[in-house]
């Protein structure tokens, strides 16, 4: 517990990628989760948006244990970023937790290093946890790919986007969640006119890339034709010693450089 | 004589002692939440629902029932007499015999627990409950003795010198205070004999009086969100004793812990941690204050989950249950299979208590375990379990050529497919189902991407929040259509659609039969419908799914159908209403709470020992917990699947 | 990848005249050396269908029964020798403007995500039709040879010590130095974890320019992104700066380039308020299942448990367990792989003693390529294997520990300084 740092989680309407519902967002709630666990209950939790008629998915996060939460109260189509600004710096924050990215809208996951910038401080990006806070200095945790971890010192204050790699969030209690109060603050709202005309469709599936063959020859052309693709029915090794067969097996692994 | 007002002062005085322990339990029990009881009825109604009802279960075991009426019976009579006759003091012979009569069936009875307690199973609690049947055969002795006078057996004033009458009075004093303890002391402060108070008041405000008389009531009761959730120091589900419903408590104290639930709890026999028989004292302990201490029966099996040991489970009526009564594993070990509630004496119902401290954990402490959080979001978020594309429910259907309601909006079947049409075997069943539905010529849509999950998983899992939005949400899409009949192949959905959706007053389904599948295709059959063959396979054995036989009384469609089939079903030996739970049940493949083996295992050893070749079920989850028992065993079928193999197409 | 000719089939004219001419003396013996056509007993022509044909690219036998000669002339290939052809190279004197790309270099190399945006690069400059140049920017140190092939024509090579490892602000001086001095039309990033997404947007906050994120289609007017956890497409005016995904455009490949050097003065560097203290080691069963890229798998068939574990060590794999052997607690409940477990993505899915169940197989859909270690031919798991090995499993696992065992004798040999700055 370290109740002398302020921790701010920012907290955005999340999208369910199967179903598309409105739901808590993946990263946010692990920002959450990482706020609960510095500093419990001192948590800050807040939210720029449209105060919606629908406020479950506020709820859902407050119902993983905290007894309120802010809502910025901002237009849509606003640019969320100076109240945001504005916000954080008023309440003196330290340590301020969010996604990568929204789920919703736009998801350039520019938020959080605008706001770095604007508010003067160092980002870090994809962490995984928040290792000790010392000093005015927290040890970081970064998210490489392939389950990889870097060490990184930053200086108080801070931003930190959270990656999928963070500690899975808790539950959420409905009954908690019901009954924690939602602080509305109305906020002046910017409107983000650059995106006034932009047109936005539902996503085109992308086309795979074919497999280009540079044939120069006709023979090459009918070999790239004709000839079995990879994985197409597997190859099954029933003869052999076990140093043979263990052989093939790790020629696979190194031709598909999962062992280094 | 001494004895002649010695005897009604000791009597008056436990009288007196049973009152004033009267009131203070019936206090214990009024500390739980407000119910509205049917008082006057309920005390009417409870003579027949004792003998009758209570009966009827305890009829199972010839020896106990016989046993208890002649005790239970001649105790009720003797004591009414005793009151008569030695505390009022109504000289008369005829009553002096009526006693003698009763108090000689007594001690027949009485004589028959001796017995019993003399080598006892291990279900059964020992403690204070080894010294009842020497307490029985002391009242009825003792008072025997007492009345032989009154009845003119023995003089009035035989004698036997001075020394003599002083030493008889103190040993009949001394008897008649030890027995007149336990019977009438002990009943209200909590000996055994509390059964017989407890129980009869149990009986007469039973919380689903819909169960007397041969009905049946096992739907959950839904939990009142909006006032419970905003109200300031309540909370949802049940986190202390005095959070349960006052005639839960009532319940609660009417254990005999006779163990029978502890007997048929297929989590217990696994070497999970739950006990029914000690859930329910512990429920006691929770209302009551104090420790476990005094109980003598067997524990929770804890050999994967630190257990307590006896005397360290301490709690208060406004304690937290799951703060140091019980393990939230304890509660999340349940398959929610009602062997217990079907085999209880007392009617005791264990599903609904778990269920509601179950609810007080997910809704209010969020803490569902193992995948049980993620399984909810994913209900959330997506209408079902597993969190797949709601546009992709119909998948399993493209080439099955099925009308969609939303289409012909009126159908005579409505086919409620249920989240198995994610599963790539619960498909088989399904479309094996389709199958039989087309060769009948039935009518017969679906709700396609309309359906959600019937809201099972959640509300046995305590998010009843999420069950009533779902059941709120699928009864304004049934209502949107027309149809005579709704057909699945779930029995969780099943129970769900016909006991569980009544209460979120809706219309959608009045008037609409819902049936299991096997109770459709076997009136097909009975119409001459479906043509089937005789199956030759071989042995072929069927597993009752709990929730088709013990939630919903459907025994005998499966039967039937497999009958029509020319099988002759080798029963296993807990079969019907004593069928044990494939595991699958409650959530608890969901909450996966550790035990010493698997209970679909255990299950599959029943089949084994049938020597069956084939299990017919009628459940997907009993099909996919039983296929997950590593081969070589008994192949797994659902009986939609044995028919449609056995179908003969007519052409017409 | 083999060698890039292919062997010329050489035909034997005579040997099909022979077989075409079923009157040919020699006839019947060609045939049967071929193995394809014979003559029964009633003298009626018997094609052996095992014997004819090949296999198409869909796995389906195909016969070709237009030309019975080319099965003669199997076998009868010559290797043809390799012959180097210099692409054409492509220079850009004095460029009018620069397209900047800043690839990830994930282990000193360009992936083919930052090829493929060094070729977006160039079809962005030929839709200009201007005099521009592709500008890569790389950090630390470089392994990287094929510069030239990649269609890098100016390159900016930042080596000093301040770039190693974990520095993104002193890479976001540099940037915003080069910005000063270059003016890039654009700038291109791969939207990707290896870091071009936290430097894109570094970027983009401190000069102030707006950004498009998750971009996939790029024209010089538009530019098409996802959004919304990639359930929309933006279309918009292509910005300044570019995030872009993979496969947004077509790497280079018929023609060579200059990599000319451009060198930067030198400037100030901020502070820094980020410290890298290095990577931390971790173990592979820390992966999550979901996200590890290679998994080793174990079912009912495993019985010596240790030697699994030890094996997975070796290999360095993530642990993974089906269901049964989860229930029979040799695996924790989250090692499950399949429908009730977890679903995953591995590129290698390494299943031992695993026959596939239906739930399991649902599980491991999206894995790329699958090995069994199985003693039943005919089960499930190797059905779907791109790889089975049918055998004693525990056998197979102890050599494959020795080649693993052996490999990492090797690498600690002769490549373990290299090991440490590939990781930087």
């Amino acid at each position: 517990m370290l109740p002398d740092v302020k921790v701010f989680s920012l907290l955005s309407i999340g999208r369910h990628p199967q179903s598309g519902r409105a739901r808590r967002a993946e990263q946010d709630a692990r920002a959450v989760e990482l706020g609960l666990t510095l500093v419990g209950r001192d948590l800050n939790l807040v939210h720029a948006g449209s105060a919606q008629q629908d406020d479950s998915v506020l709820r859902q996060y407050a119902g993983m244990g905290l007894p309120a939460l802010t809502l910025l109260e901002q237009e849509e189509n606003a640019d969320i970023l100076p109240s945001l600004a504005k916000f954080l710096q008023n309440n003196q924050a330290g340590i301020v937790l969010m996604g990568v990215r929204a789920e919703s809208g736009e998801s350039s996951g520019m938020l959080p290093y605008l706001l770095a910038e604007k508010l003067g401080w160092p980002i870090v990006s994809r962490i995984a946890d928040i290792v000790d806070i010392k000093e005015g200095v927290a040890d970081v945790l970064l998210a490489l790919p392939r389950g990889q971890r870097r060490a990184v010192q930053v200086a108080l204050p801070f931003i930190a986007t959270l990656d999928n790699a963070a500690s899975a969030p808790r539950q959420t209690a409905y009954g908690s969640g019901l009954r924690a109060k939602i602080e509305v603050v109305s906020s002046e709202s910017t409107v983000d006119d650059l995106t006034l005309n932009w047109q936005v469709s539902p996503a085109k599936p992308r086309p795979k890339r074919m497999k280009v063959v540079k044939a120069k020859t006709a023979a090459d052309r009918f070999k790239a034709a004709t000839a079995k693709l990879a994985g197409g029915g597997g190859q099954v090794l029933k003869e052999g010693t076990p140093a043979e067969k263990a052989q093939a097996i790790f020629d696979l692994l190194l031709e598909e450089k999962v062992i280094r | 004589m001494i004895l002649d007002w010695l005897l009604p002062t000791l009597i008056l005085t436990l009288l007196v002692l049973a009152g004033i322990g009267a009131v203070r339990r019936m206090n214990m029990w009024r500390a739980g939440q407000a119910e509205k009881v049917d008082i006057i009825a309920g005390l009417l109604a409870m003579p027949k629902r004792y003998l009758h009802d209570l009966h009827h279960v305890v009829e199972r075991d010839k020896y106990m029932s016989r046993t208890h009426v002649a005790t239970g019976g001649g105790f009720v009579l003797a004591m009414a007499l005793v009151i008569l006759v030695h505390l009022i003091g109504i000289e008369s012979k005829v009553l002096s015999w009526m006693l003698l009569g009763a108090l000689s069936m007594m001690f027949c009875g009485a004589v028959f627990v001796f017995k019993r307690r003399r080598n006892p199973p291990s279900r059964l609690s020992k403690g204070p409950w080894m010294r009842l049947p020497k307490n029985l055969l002391i009242f009825s002795v003792t008072f025997f003795v007492l009345t032989l006078p009154a009845a003119g057996v023995l003089p009035a004033s035989f004698t036997l010198g001075v020394m003599g009458q002083w030493f008889l009075t103190l040993v009949l004093s001394a008897l008649v205070l030890m027995s007149l303890s336990e019977m009438l002391f002990g009943m209200t402060w909590g000996g055994p004999m509390k059964h017989a108070f407890a129980g009869a008041l149990h009986l007469a405000f039973h919380r689903r009086p819909e169960r007397f008389g041969g009905g049946r009531s096992t739907g959950l009761k839904p939990v009142d969100l909006e006032d419970n959730a905003l109200a300031s120091g309540k909370v949802l589900g049940v986190a202390k004793p005095s959070d349960f419903k006052w005639n839960q408590l009532l319940g609660f104290d009417a254990c005999v812990q006779c163990g029978r639930c502890e007997a048929m709890c297929p989590a217990f026999a696994a070497g999970q941690p739950l006990n029914p028989k000690k859930l329910i004292q512990d429920m006691v302990v929770g209302f009551a204050g104090g420790t476990d201490e005094h109980y003598a029966g067997s524990r929770y099996p804890d050999k994967a989950v630190e257990g307590k040991a006896v005397g360290e489970a301490k709690g208060g009526v406004d304690h937290i249950i799951t703060d140091g009564l019980i393990n939230p594993e304890t509660l999340w070990s349940c398959t929610t299979c009602r062997a217990c509630v079907e085999e209880c004496p007392m009617m005791i119902e264990h599903v609904d208590a778990i269920v509601d401290m179950r609810r007080f954990l997910t809704l209010e402490k969020g803490e569902t375990p193992n995948k049980g959080a993620e399984i909810l979001d994913n209900i959330i978020a997506t209408d079902n379990p597993n969190g797949y594309a709601p546009a992709s429910r119909t998948h399993w259907a493209a080439d099955q050529n099925l009308n969609l309601m939303k289409d012909v909006k009126k159908a005579e079947v409505l086919f409620w497919v249920s989240d198995g049409a994610f599963d790539m075997r619960s498909q088989r069943i399904l479309r094996s189902f389709v199958t039989l539905l087309k060769a009948a010529n039935v009518d017969v849509a679906i709700l396609g991407d309309e359906e959600r999950d019937s809201g099972d998983v959640a509300r046995r899992l305590g998010d009843d929040a999420t069950f009533q939005s779902l059941a709120k949400r699928n009864l304004a899409t049934l209502g949107q259509y027309e149809f005579k009949t709704l057909v699945t192949t779930d029995p969780h959905a099943f129970h769900c659609l016909k006991n569980e959706y009544g209460d979120f007053g809706s219309d959608a389904l009045e008037g609409v039969d819902v049936l299991h599948h096997t109770t459709f295709l076997n009136q097909l059959i009975k119409a001459g419908r479906l043509q089937v063959e005789g199956f030759k396979g071989g042995k072929v054995t069927y597993h009752d799914p709990c929730y088709l036989g013990r939630y919903n009384g459907e025994y005998e469609a499966p039967r039937e159908l497999l009958a029509s089939l020319g099988i002759e079903i080798e029963e296993m030996e807990r079969s019907g209403y004593r069928s044990r739970c494939c595991g699958g049940g409650g959530g608890a493949p969901i909450t996966d709470i550790p035990g010493e083996r698997r209970i679909a295992d255990m299950r599959m050893e029943d089949v084994v020992s049938t020597g069956a070749e084939m299990v017919a079920v009628g459940c997907q989850q009993c099909t996919a917990m039983l296929e997950g028992v590593v081969e070589p065993r008994p192949v797994v079928k659902d009986i939609a699947e044995i028919l449609a193999s056995q179908l003969i197409e007519v052409h017409s | 990848m083999t060698d890039s000719f292919p062997q010329i089939l050489r035909r034997d004219p005579r040997a099909e005249w022979i077989a075409r001419n079923r009157l040919h003396p020699l006839h019947d013996s060609v045939m049967a050396a071929n193995g394809a056509e014979v003559r029964g007993p009633s003298g009626l022509l018997r094609k052996n269908p095992h014997v004819i044909g090949f296999i198409g690219p869909n796995g389906i036998k195909r016969i070709d029964r237009a030309n019975t000669s080319s099965g003669l002339m199997a076998g009868k290939k010559r290797s043809s020798t390799t012959q180097d052809v210099e692409l054409p190279l492509h220079q850009v004197i004095d460029p009018t403007g620069y397209i900047v790309v800043v690839p990830d270099m994930v282990g000193g190399r360009l992936t083919t995500h930052d090829k493929d945006i060094l070729g977006l690069g160039h079809s962005l400059i030929k839709e200009y039709a201007d005099n521009m140049a592709v500008v890569a920017v790389c950090f630390g140190e470089s392994k990287e040879t094929q510069f030239e092939l990649a269609g890098v024509d100016r390159l900016i090579h930042l080596s000093s010590a301040e770039y190693e490892g974990f520095s993104p602000e002193a890479r976001l001086a540099a940037l915003q130095h080069i910005h000063q001095i270059y003016q890039p039309k654009h700038w291109l990033f791969p939207d990707s974890i290896n870091g071009g997404t936290d430097l894109a947007s570094r970027l983009s906050a401190r000069i102030g320019e707006r950004a498009a994120a998750q971009a996939w289609q790029v024209s010089i007017a538009q530019t098409v992104c996802r959004g919304a956890s990639a359930s929309l497409d933006i279309k918009r005016e292509t910005p300044r700066i570019l995030m872009l995904l993979e496969e947004c455009g077509n790497a280079i490949n018929e023609t060579r380039h200059e990599v000319l050097p451009l060198t930067l003065d030198r400037f100030e560097m901020t502070d820094t308020r980020i410290e890298d203290n290095g990577l931390v080691d971790v173990d592979p069963n820390a992966v999550p299942l979901a996200e590890a890229e290679f998994i080793l798998s174990a079912g009912n068939g495993i019985h010596n448990w240790e030697q699994f574990h030890a094996c997975a060590k070796a290999l360095g794999a993530t642990e993974g367990a089906s269901r049964v052997a989860v229930d029979d607690g040799f695996m924790p409940r989250a090692r499950q792989v399949g429908a009730s477990g977890t679903w995953v993505t591995a590129q290698v899915y390494l299943a031992v003693g695993i026959s596939g169940a239906i739930q399991h197989m649902q599980g491991i859909g999206q894995c790329d390529k699958v090995i069994a270690i199985n003693t039943d031919a005919g089960c499930d798991m190797v059905k779907r294997a791109d790889l089975a090995v049918i055998g004693d499993s525990e056998e197979v696992l102890q050599a494959l520990m020795a080649l693993a065992n052996e490999r990492k004798g090797v690498l600690l040999d002769d490549a373990l300084p290299k090991e440490e700055n590939h990781v930087a």
